[in-house]
């Protein structure tokens, strides 16, 4: 994150990181059809071609606290294959959203796209414990996909939160991208004390981050109302 | 992360080092997205065909396209009177640099009803006409401003009487000729204008960040790379330092234990001698025995300490060649002489075939010998009992390999044989294709490093073919007369075997 008091200026960075094809770019998609034209940019995808290709989408979504600060949350996607060069482009993160297939043919993928992720955290100085992930498993809707059980167990396994998602309808996005925020502002907090500087509480974050987002039929509507999020 | 206070950027969080900040994390300015000379053709051909005025300024209230429509006379003529000027500049510091808001003096346009208007605001003129100012937004920061005017608004009938009250002497009738040079219209159609070219702005600079961004990250990308690559390089230019200066102490210390290892050597074998030859009295036959094992045993290890001085002289660069002239088939004679005891121990049968005419070439007869006497106990110690070797000499004629005339020196034995992958290594010092501790064949692994520098020295080179199990032929093609010695014989352990070409 970036924050600059001078600029009255709060940058958060959030990577969409997973195997190719697992549906990375669609969660912009969504998310960029979701949030009224106010309150985002242009999904831009950088491309380059050539022997070392680069590729990634970008989506800034932005909102004004009541303190007179403006946020910028700025959504990447960072496909795994230039995952070495690409992390250093984005390597501050200030959380993850790993998006897995569900499908069980595609674990050894995702096993692997996930020991890269810690690997490159690693190597570029990040502790992978102190950027937050969240897990989304996308494709719910395809055969050959894991049980909710088998969603279960991998909770259990570890401490991100898990999401099942069918993004090309749209479900599960906006829940991940709260539970990811939600990370993020944790995070943040802890390190530059947002509701004490800024006078930005969690909840006002969340609020105003999805003030502009369409989240009818979503979880995420219940959770702005009630508090709380994804386990 | 950084609590970047006063200019924003972030602090370098790698440990390899302090690298510049991303485009990626940098806000982009108006005149990055923007290629200005294209943009400045664009606003030109736009304020042509609409007949109005267009200025477009970056957030820190840089001009980036300037383009007058027919407001020149009629602000001129307003300018050259003091009030004017001093009227006159207040308006144009309000239009450039003030608020975007509805405040000193500015309001809300005129519209059609259910216009979005995107923080468009109207700035009257003290002369009655009046500018449309447009704040250009992109992902919620204002990179800049687009000011429209001045224009005559379509309800303006005379000028105002404030306009003589504030420039005495103005003569209306002139001003109002001027005047009629300037786009009167209504100011809805002005708004509606501003926002189509707002539009066309969004576009372009849409187009100019994505631009903008893919080449400032593939430079960025590149320049990564690079700066890994040269890190790299530094690592691998101290480890091949370290590496050498390795190398050079292991030569030192070989040469210098050798040296020491000899003398006392010399000294065991001289008195043995003396013992076995009955100089300090006679000795009975065990005792003979013994004493001349020891003398056996002594000459064998002599030999291998001065194969390893010669090693770490070539090693050093220390040794020269001098060449005379050498009769091939009597060299080979001597040191097929100085094998043959060996190889009739093993019961192996020697064969040597010279051509018609005898060979005469230039050489250091020394090494040469060595040369021979190398690949002929190479042979007799890899080859089985019962087996047989061939030494062949062929007569002087152009050899390719060389590219001079030459002839051939060939060794080839019934022997045990040297596997595929090993045959690029049989010629580095101290290598042995059974590395084991329990091997069957003696040796320090030096007589092929030798015989490959020394034939080098000669300008000659050395082939091998082998077959596990079926034998080895060793083949030296040497020129007739060899060049110059250089100063240096190259060793042959500096040298990397070289890599196995890569399959893809």
């Amino acid at each position: 994150m970036q924050l600059n008091h001078a600029q009255r200026e709060l940058t958060v960075k959030v990577v969409y990181y997973g195997p190719g094809l697992s549906g990375k770019t669609t969660n912009l998609q969504m998310i960029h059809a979701r949030t009224a034209a106010e309150g985002r940019g242009k999904l831009l995808t950088v491309e380059t071609h050539d022997d070392r290709t680069l590729f990634f989408d970008l989506l800034p979504v932005f909102f004004h606290t009541k303190g007179g600060y403006t946020v910028k949350v700025k959504l990447f996607t960072v496909p795994g294959q230039v995952i070495h060069n690409a992390t250093r482009r984005v390597q501050n993160a200030d959380a993850v959203a790993f998006i897995a297939d569900s499908r069980r043919s595609a674990g050894q993928e995702n096993n692997s796209y996930w020991n890269n992720l810690q690997d490159n955290m690693r190597e570029n100085g990040l502790n992978a414990a102190q950027v937050p992930i969240v897990i989304q498993f996308n494709k719910r809707d395809l055969p050959d996909t894991k049980t909710d059980a088998e969603l279960e167990e991998t909770r259990a396994r570890g401490k991100e939160p898990v999401i099942g998602a069918v993004a090309i309808r749209g479900e599960g996005v906006l829940e991940t991208l709260f539970a990811v925020l939600q990370l993020a502002y944790r995070k943040m907090d802890e390190q530059a004390g947002l509701t004490r500087n800024l006078g930005l509480s969690e909840a006002e974050f969340l609020k105003l981050v999805f003030a502009r987002m369409d989240v009818d039929g979503t979880q995420v509507r219940d959770w702005l109302a009630a508090g709380g999020g994804p386990r | 992360m950084s609590d970047g206070g006063d200019n924003g950027r972030p602090e370098p969080r790698d440990s390899r080092g302090e690298r510049p900040e991303s485009v990626l994390q940098r806000r982009l300015t108006l005149a990055d997205m923007l290629d200005v000379g294209t943009f400045n053709e664009l606003v030109k051909g736009f304020a042509d065909l609409y007949k109005l005025g267009i200025q477009v300024f970056d957030e820190k209230g840089n001009r980036l396209a300037y383009i007058k429509v027919g407001n020149g006379d009629f602000c001129g003529y307003v300018f050259s009177f003091p009030e004017g000027q001093r009227c006159c500049t207040q308006t144009v510091a309000r239009v450039k640099g003030g608020p975007l808001a509805t405040t000193q003096n500015a309001r809300a346009p005129q519209s059609a009803a259910g216009t979005k208007l995107h923080g468009m605001i109207t700035v009257p003129c003290f002369t009655g006409l009046r500018y449309l100012v447009l704040p250009i937004l992109w992902e919620g920061d204002v990179l800049g401003r687009v000011v429209f005017g001045p224009f005559t608004p379509e309800e303006m009938g005379e000028l105002p009487t404030s306009l003589t009250d504030l420039t005495p002497g103005i003569d209306l009738a002139m001003a109002q000729s001027y005047l009629s040079k300037i786009r009167r219209a209504p100011e809805s159609t002005i708004v509606k204008v501003l926002l189509h070219f707002a539009q066309l702005l969004e576009t372009l600079v849409a187009a100019g960040q994505k631009t903008y961004l893919t080449s400032q990250v593939h430079i960025e990308a590149t320049l990564e790379s690079n700066r890994d690559l040269e890190a790299q390089n530094r690592r691998l230019e101290q480890m091949n330092v370290q590496l050498k200066d390795m190398d050079r102490l292991k030569s030192s210390f070989l040469a210098t234990v050798s040296h020491e290892l000899r003398t006392p050597l010399t000294s065991i074998i001289g008195y043995s001698e003396m013992l076995a030859e009955g100089l300090v009295g006679s000795l009975n036959q065990e005792q003979t025995e013994y004493v001349r094992t020891i003398m056996d045993k002594g000459d064998t290890l002599l030999k291998l300490i001065s194969s390893i001085l010669d090693v770490t002289q070539i090693e050093a660069g220390k040794v020269r060649l001098t060449f005379e002239p050498v009769t091939v088939g009597d060299l080979i004679a001597s040191a097929i002489t100085s094998v043959r005891p060996q190889a009739q121990k093993k019961g192996l049968t020697i064969d040597m075939k010279l051509p018609g005419r005898k060979v005469e070439a230039r050489a250091d007869r020394e090494k040469l010998r060595q040369v021979m006497v190398n690949l002929l106990s190479n042979a007799v110690k890899f080859t089985p009992k019962g087996g047989w070797v061939q030494v062949l000499v062929t007569e002087v004629k152009f050899q390719p390999e060389i590219d001079a005339d030459g002839w051939r020196f060939v060794v080839q034995d019934s022997g045990v044989g040297i596997p595929a992958d090993q045959l690029e290594k049989i010629f580095q010092s101290f290598y042995q294709v059974d590395n084991s501790s329990t091997r069957e064949f003696g040796g320090a692994g030096l007589g092929l490093a030798i015989v490959k520098s020394y034939v080098e020295g000669h300008g000659g080179v050395v082939r091998v073919q082998s077959e596990l199990g079926q034998g080895s032929r060793f083949e030296v093609i040497l020129p007739v007369s060899p060049p110059p010695p250089r100063a240096v014989i190259s060793p042959p352990l500096s040298e990397a075997p070289p890599s196995p070409p890569e399959r893809f």
